[in-house]
């Protein structure tokens, strides 16, 4: 209550502060003429009396002063005062002033970009009734990435069995082409949904009613659909009438029965979903059920883990079951901030490495300016001194450097949250070239948008750093000893205190700036290395092709004609040499796999990883044929073959030629059912989905044998001998002209391609590389600043040297040891940091080459360098130094 | 006329309380009027009043408002608000207690300990 008073008082003073003081003034102005007059009354004189009106006072300044600081304008006062003099000196060097700002800003920036994309990313939570419950199941196979999708079997046996969920939901995340009032479809994330979706998840309609129990029905599913409230207002202008209309999802009409309520997204913010419909329930709908469970009160997540295991185990674990499908395991995860997405799982790694990468730029960051502060500091020692002198308290000088360190900090932030700005949008773009990313309709905005988690970041961080940079100086500006300083005992030298709190604080920006390099180094190798891996396969001139074939209606027979046609047209255009069909091309993404079994040992199976491919496949990849032949126009009659590579034919057949032998396949994705082929080719290894994993067992059966008709990413390659993108406009023609009904997904080159599949890696490599450069930047700033300081400071006394026969060159290494002391003691507790960060870096990421020494010594190498070259220009004046106008100036 | 007193540190606060307590007054009538309560006998230096003044304002013990004096002239009247009351009177018990409690001892007796 009292303090409600004060602030009423202290705000309606502060802001009406001219009234205030005219007001004070007639006040005081009438208590003197009141008193005067009753004196005068008295018979005293007039001016007499007004002498000693004013006489027994006492002095009005002093007590307008008073009365200013007991309401607390004063303080406010003071603090222009500080701002007035903060600016003003700031502008005085705008070099200074400048770098400073860059400084703050790169920090600050670089810490606000990647915590918004952690924040987007994995720290919102849904906006849906109780989301720190929530829980999402996945399953995964060994090294493998986990996934959300359950069989129907798996699905009965945990919702039946299990006593640790109060609901188990069923909501298949899923993109698809959904086309409504307008012609054209627009790819949007879908949901299959159980019937106690929207009620578990606590969502109301906005308009009409949302799906429930009596929608779901065993087989068939009833054809209804929800639209997102965001949907239904882009494409339907939020156009009430809708209710009961259709809106055709994939080719299956649905009639929409409801809206869900604003603010609704489904399960991921940035996957949002736009229409949802009932799933079709029972064993034989062939569906992935995806499923979130809501923990009921008082299970912990292991007790969830640990029943639900087993729950799992006892669902897999059938006599008909694939061996491969019993490696299978169970995990749940907390899914309060949105489910995994492909988007999620690419990017929590690089996301947690970044963002410990910029908390230590942040840290070097403000070493660097506490650093060219407390230099600043130094050279205002006299200001400060003489202000004590005229009898300011220590804690207004103290208040006074902080002051220029806090405004300093918020001119960096308003620049930083620019930089962060840009860096984020040049980050999307990278993110955007993922292979997962690239075909779905990713809700990037939801992930840059701040919100107030990311504006008290900053905040936060800007408050931090202009804290800790200006800490130091203000420390000393605030121990200012009057006496000493106005007798210029200081021009001497400074306290040995601080010289070495100076240069610990450059050696601090060594170690920082070692340990980044050095991650970077390692990063940038581990990089380098993947994009010359030896692949099985030429990456160069060779370009990609996706074709979707899904509504062109052809047969067997059409496809193998049309198919042939293109190829034979295509490989006349000028420039192209070899033309191909597949499946899927290498690091296309995971594609379909079997098992395999040699004719004489059925009982050994191996999985193996299959691609259907047509003639000339291993010509245009330029992978060598090691033994047999390519498959021909006659095998497309003939009995079904097989061409494998080596890693399948020691797998399968042993060591064994492998040619003329028979290997059971036990699916293939056309066919379903057992099918049995003999070997006609040996080829040689080649990477298929991951770069990091060698090259697996792979089967490639001919496609034209297979009865393909195409699906909807089928891969035409083009080798060329000019730059693949340029034959890129004679393709698209070509294939307008042959498979007219045939749309061309994307067109790009293998090496575009790989780049799409090591996305986390290409991230990390080269943000750390940055932030492992501007650290070097500004260890070199912080090393150039102290130096120059000191060197300035210490003109005296080189000229005493030189005038006492100091050789020029010795002066100039005296500079150039102090500079190489600092960088090694850097070294010296930066060494083993680094080695302890690719400890950490390596159980992060797996096969990092942390026993490379090469990231390391690189970095000491990079940071010598950039030691002496700081050290450079101080070297050298110190140097130039004229003894005579050195003693001079004296 | 007797001895002036210097006057207790931290009292002036109650003083001026007390006399704003009696009727609304401006500045130089609350030094008159405790001049006069007084009798003269309490030296306040006339420009200490106001800083009190503004920090009893701040605190909310008293408000202030503009009028015209007995010679027609505008001054800034100070009048007592509900707080202030329970302020003085809380002041006032507290100087009374302590006020007993200092007299008893240096009352004291020899005989007495």
């Amino acid at each position: 209550m009292r303090f409600w008073n004060q602030l009423r008082s202290w705000i309606q003073t502060t802001l009406h502060r001219s009234r205030m003081e005219s007001e004070m003034d007639a006040e005081l102005r009438f208590h003197m003429e009141a008193f005067a007059e009753d004196l005068v009354r008295n018979g005293m004189p007039r001016a007499e009396a007004m002498r000693r009106a004013r006489i027994e006072f006492g002095g009005v300044e002093r007590v307008k002063e008073e009365c200013r600081d007991n309401v607390g304008v004063s303080f406010v006062d003071s603090l222009l005062q500080d701002l007035r003099l903060a600016l003003r000196m700031l502008r005085k060097s705008p070099g200074f002033t400048a770098v400073a700002i860059l400084t703050l800003a790169l920090g600050i920036g670089a810490n606000t970009a990647i915590f918004t994309m952690t924040n987007g990313l994995m720290l919102r939570t849904l906006p849906v009734r109780d989301p720190g419950r929530l829980v999402e199941l996945l399953h995964q196979y060994p090294g493998e990435p986990a996934f959300n999708g359950f069989s129907w079997d798996a699905y009965q046996t945990m919702r039946d069995g299990n006593h640790v969920f109060s609901d188990l939901i069923v909501d298949s995340l899923n993109v698809i082409a959904v086309r409504a009032d307008k012609p054209q479809p627009q790819t949007v994330f879908v949901g299959q949904v159980g019937g106690t979706f929207f009620q578990a998840l606590g969502v109301r309609p906005a308009a009409g009613r949302l799906i429930g129990p009596e929608d779901v029905h065993t087989g068939d599913h009833s054809p209804v659909a929800v639209i997102s409230w965001p949907f239904w207002k882009s494409r339907f202008n939020l156009d009430s009438g809708i209710i009961g209309e259709k809106i055709v999802v994939g080719d299956t009409p649905l009639t929409i029965i409801g809206v869900t309520e604003r603010g609704f997204y489904g399960i991921s913010e940035h996957a949002r979903q736009d229409v949802w419909w009932p799933i079709s329930l029972g064993p034989s709908s062939g569906m992935w059920y995806g499923l979130l469970g809501r923990l009921k009160p008082g299970v912990s997540m292991e007790q969830a883990r640990a029943e639900m295991a087993v729950l799992f185990q006892a669902a897999i674990d059938r006599p008909d079951a694939d061996p491969f499908v019993r490696r299978m395991e169970l995990r749940i995860e907390p899914a309060g901030n949105g489910i995994a997405t492909p988007l999620s799982q690419m990017l929590s790694t690089p996301l947690t490495v970044l963002m410990a990468t910029v908390g230590l730029l942040m840290l070097l960051a403000c070493a660097n300016l506490a650093g060219l502060l407390l230099a600043r500091g130094a050279s205002r020692q006299h200001e400060m001194a003489v202000r004590a002198c005229l009898g300011a308290p220590r804690a207004r000088l103290l208040r006074q450097t902080l002051t220029e360190s806090l405004l300093l900090s918020v001119a960096g932030c308003v620049v930083g949250i620019f930089v962060a700005y840009v860096a984020i949008h040049a980050l999307i773009r990278v993110f955007a070239s993922g292979r997962f990313v690239m075909i779905a309709p990713v809700n990037f905005e939801a992930l840059t948008k701040p919100d107030a988690h990311v504006l008290l970041f900053t905040l936060a961080i800007a408050l931090l750093m202009g804290l800790l940079c200006g800490a130091a100086s203000a420390m000393s500006a605030s121990k200012t000893e009057p006496a000493t300083t106005l007798q210029q005992v200081s021009r001497i030298g400074e306290s040995k205190a601080r010289r070495l709190f100076g240069k610990g604080l450059v050696a601090s920006q060594v170690t920082l700036s070692l340990v980044l390099m050095s991650s970077a180094a390692l990063f940038v190798e581990y990089l380098s290395h993947l994009r010359n891996l030896n692949l099985g396969f030429e990456r160069n001139h060779l370009l990609l092709v996706t074709l979707d074939f899904a509504r062109s209606g052809y047969n067997a027979a059409q496809f193998s004609q049309l198919s042939q046609e293109l190829v034979m047209r295509l490989d006349a255009i000028p420039g192209v040499s070899s033309t191909t069909f597949s499946d899927m091309s290498p690091m296309q993404g995971p594609g379909a796999a079997s098992f395999a079994s040699a004719e004489d040992h059925p009982e050994k199976q191996t999985q193996v990883s299959i691609n259907s491919v047509a003639s000339d496949y291993f010509e245009t990849y330029a992978t060598p044929f090691l033994a047999g032949r390519d498959f021909s126009a006659r095998d497309q009659a003939g009995s079904p073959v097989v061409i494998i590579n080596e890693a399948a034919a020691r797998d399968c057949l042993g060591n064994e030629n492998p040619i003329g032998r028979h290997i059971t396949l036990s699916h293939v994705t056309s066919t379903k059912g057992e099918k049995t082929y003999e070997v006609v080719g040996l080829v040689r290894d080649a990477k298929y989905n991951d770069l990091q994993q060698p090259a697996p067992p792979t089967i490639y059966p001919d496609l034209l044998q297979q009865g393909y008709i195409g699906s909807e990413h089928s891969q035409l390659a083009i080798r060329t001998r000019i730059d693949p993108d340029g034959a890129a406009s004679a393709v698209r023609q070509i294939e307008a002209d042959v498979l007219k009904d045939v749309p061309i997904v994307r067109i790009m080159t293998m090496n575009e391609q790989i780049d799409s599949s090591i996305v986390p890696q290409r991230l990390i490599a080269m943000l750390s590389a940055g932030f492992g450069a501007l650290a070097a930047l500004l260890a070199a700033i912080g090393l150039y600043g102290l130096l120059a300081y000191t060197v300035a400071g210490r003109t005296h006394e080189i000229g005493v040297r030189m005038a006492l026969g100091a050789a020029r060159t010795h002066v100039m290494r005296v500079v150039l040891r102090d500079a190489l002391w600092m960088v090694c003691a850097g070294f010296t507790i930066g060494a083993p940091l680094a080695f302890w960060g690719k400890r950490v870096a390596a159980s992060l990421i797996p096969d990092l080459p942390v026993a490379s020494l090469l990231p390391i010594v690189v970095a000491v190498a990079i940071m010598i360098a950039v030691g002496l070259l700081a050290a450079y220009l101080p070297a050298r004046r110190a140097m130039r130094v004229d003894p005579m106008v050195a003693l001079r100036y004296e | 006329m007797d001895k002036q007193l210097d006057l207790l540190q931290g009292t002036l606060d109650m003083l001026i309380l007390k006399a704003v307590s009696l009727g609304p007054l401006h500045g130089y009538g609350i030094l008159l009027r405790i001049q006069q309560i007084s009798k003269d006998r309490l030296e306040i230096q006339q420009g200490s009043l106001y800083p009190a003044l503004y920090r009893l304002e701040h605190q909310g013990w008293i408000a202030s408002e503009w009028g015209e004096s007995e010679n027609k002239r505008k001054a800034k009247y100070y009048t007592l608000t509900v707080a202030g009351k329970r302020r003085l009177q809380a002041e006032t018990e507290n100087w009374n207690s302590m006020a007993d409690v200092i007299a008893g001892i240096l009352g004291t007796k020899p005989e007495e300990v």
